[in-house]
């Protein structure tokens, strides 16, 4: 599984990286670090990063799952 | 709530605008506490929009999906005018009142100041300031949590954050309750409004005159910091670093006031919730989540129409005003699985309490961490107590932010 951040959309509430602390972790202004990347999820995260996209009150979080 | 308002709610079919109900509420009353969240479902579950012909008039949107689309779509709702019966307001908070494109550059400034880092940073001190100020209340075995507790911890908090003498504690306090009373929608407050916003802003001018050619910033001082600030690679002006002091003052003092009330009237009333944050402190920060959504002290949020347009079927004219119902989204069953009740465990809470949008709060992560701090010395020191209160609580008006008045506990102490 693959977690996308929109950045255009992210406005740095710190829900997703305070749910998923082993996972995410923020920048010097508190938005998540990854803003606009798309990172693979180890598959032990999977919760973790479902947690996150769930958490988020901007719905910046998209999960790909993988062919 | 008024003789007129009771009629218009009555026969609400016999008055229609853009075919919403027409009603005619007023926010800005004091309450039995909880009075305004039990009305803002009301209003939620009656209908997605009504037109309030209180003031000079405003839509008001109910439902979770209307309200977060407000905050997500600034070029048609903009900021300008964030209170539905203050549609022209002599301030212009920054970032507050700041649309896109330039809001983001005035965030990128404050934003490294309220980050969750500088808020780690900052959680020693507040303990600090929490601790001895709940052991110097826990031999008494009663108090006003308000008054005594709420009052003070934030206000101290976060004037050693951006770097304010305590010594202005009573004074900033007194400013900020004069703003909040006429920003609430009650008319002969007006005056106590204007008085305070001058009284903060001429304080923080001499403040600003004090640090006036000093080639560095201050370390910790906030207004220094935004004295070196750039904003499109030139320095604030002093008029924009004035506008963005008051409104840090009017936001930071008296919001995390109301939050924390309601916060410890739920643990007063709920010892099974008390004994499991104490037994769990790893779930205190879910616990503070859950009652920044359930207990918003955000009534509702302003915007003024940019365009004619039509939004969730209302139609909306330039330069009228909308009113996004918080309290009603934040509990909103249509959105939130049991969202009428507080889950202390409840997984992967979002809400609206810190808005959404561009204007996410500033504040939202000292605002959490403050919390947080709060129950878990609380509970440390005084893990069992219970409401003293022989009448029922009052709240403020939702106007403004709701907050309790005053919060009577008490609680066994050893001989």
């Amino acid at each position: 599984m693959k977690l996308h951040v929109d950045g255009d959309v992210c406005t740095g509430h710190g829900r997703c990286y305070t749910v998923a602390p082993d996972l995410l972790t923020y920048d010097d202004e508190g938005f998540v670090s990854i803003r606009d990347e798309t990172i693979e999820v180890p598959a032990e995260h999977r919760k973790a990063a479902e947690d996150a996209a769930a958490s988020c009150p901007e719905e910046a979080i998209s999960l790909i799952e993988d062919e | 709530m008024s003789e007129t308002a009771q009629t218009a709610d009555q026969r609400p079919e016999e008055r229609q605008r853009g075919g919403c109900p027409v009603v005619h509420l007023d926010f800005s009353e004091s309450k039995e506490a909880g009075c305004y969240w039990a009305q803002a479902e009301e209003l939620r579950e009656g209908g997605p929009a009504y037109y309030n012909d209180f003031g000079s008039g405003y839509w008001i949107f109910t439902r979770h999906d209307a309200v977060r689309d407000i905050y997500k779509t600034p070029e048609l709702f903009s900021s300008e005018s964030f209170v539905p019966w203050i549609p022209e307001p002599e301030y212009r908070f920054i970032p507050t009142q700041i649309d896109p494109p330039d809001h983001v550059k005035y965030r990128r400034i404050l934003n490294p100041w309220f980050s969750p880092k500088a808020v780690e940073a900052a959680e020693p001190r507040m303990r600090e300031i929490c601790g001895p100020l709940v052991a110097e209340i826990a031999p008494r075995g009663e108090c006003d949590f308000i008054g005594d507790f709420a009052l003070r911890y934030p206000t101290e908090v976060f004037l050693s954050f951006v770097g304010v003498p305590l010594s202005m504690t009573d004074q900033l306090v007194r400013w900020v309750d004069d703003y909040f009373a006429g920003q609430s929608g009650d008319p002969s407050k007006l005056e106590g409004m204007t008085a305070a916003l001058n009284g903060i802003t001429e304080y923080w001018k001499g403040v600003l005159e004090e640090r006036r050619g000093e080639s560095e910033p201050r370390e910790g001082d906030l207004a220094s910091h935004l004295m070196h600030a750039s904003f499109d690679e030139r320095p604030l002006t002093d008029k924009e670093v004035l506008d963005m002091l008051l409104v840090l003052v009017l936001a930071g003092l008296d919001t995390t006031r109301g939050q924390l009330g309601y916060m410890f009237r739920h643990l007063a009333d709920h010892p099974e919730h008390r004994r499991r944050l104490i037994e769990e402190p790893e779930l205190v920060p879910n616990a503070v989540e859950e009652a920044l959504r359930f207990y918003t002290i955000i009534f509702g949020d302003g915007r003024k129409v940019t365009r004619d347009t039509e939004f969730y079927g209302v139609p909306l004219k330039k330069g009228e005003m909308v009113y996004g119902l918080v309290a009603g989204a934040n509990r909103d069953p249509r959105h939130y699985e049991h969202g009428g009740e507080y889950m202390i465990d409840r997984e992967r809470i979002h809400h609206m309490g810190f808005a959404n949008g561009p204007h996410r709060c500033l504040g939202a992560h000292l605002a959490r961490k403050e919390m947080q701090v709060a129950v878990s010395e609380w509970l440390d020191r005084i893990p069992d107590f219970e409401l003293a209160a022989s009448e029922p609580l009052r709240e403020r008006g939702g106007g403004a932010m709701l907050g309790l008045d005053d919060l009577p506990l008490r609680w066994e102490v050893d001989a």
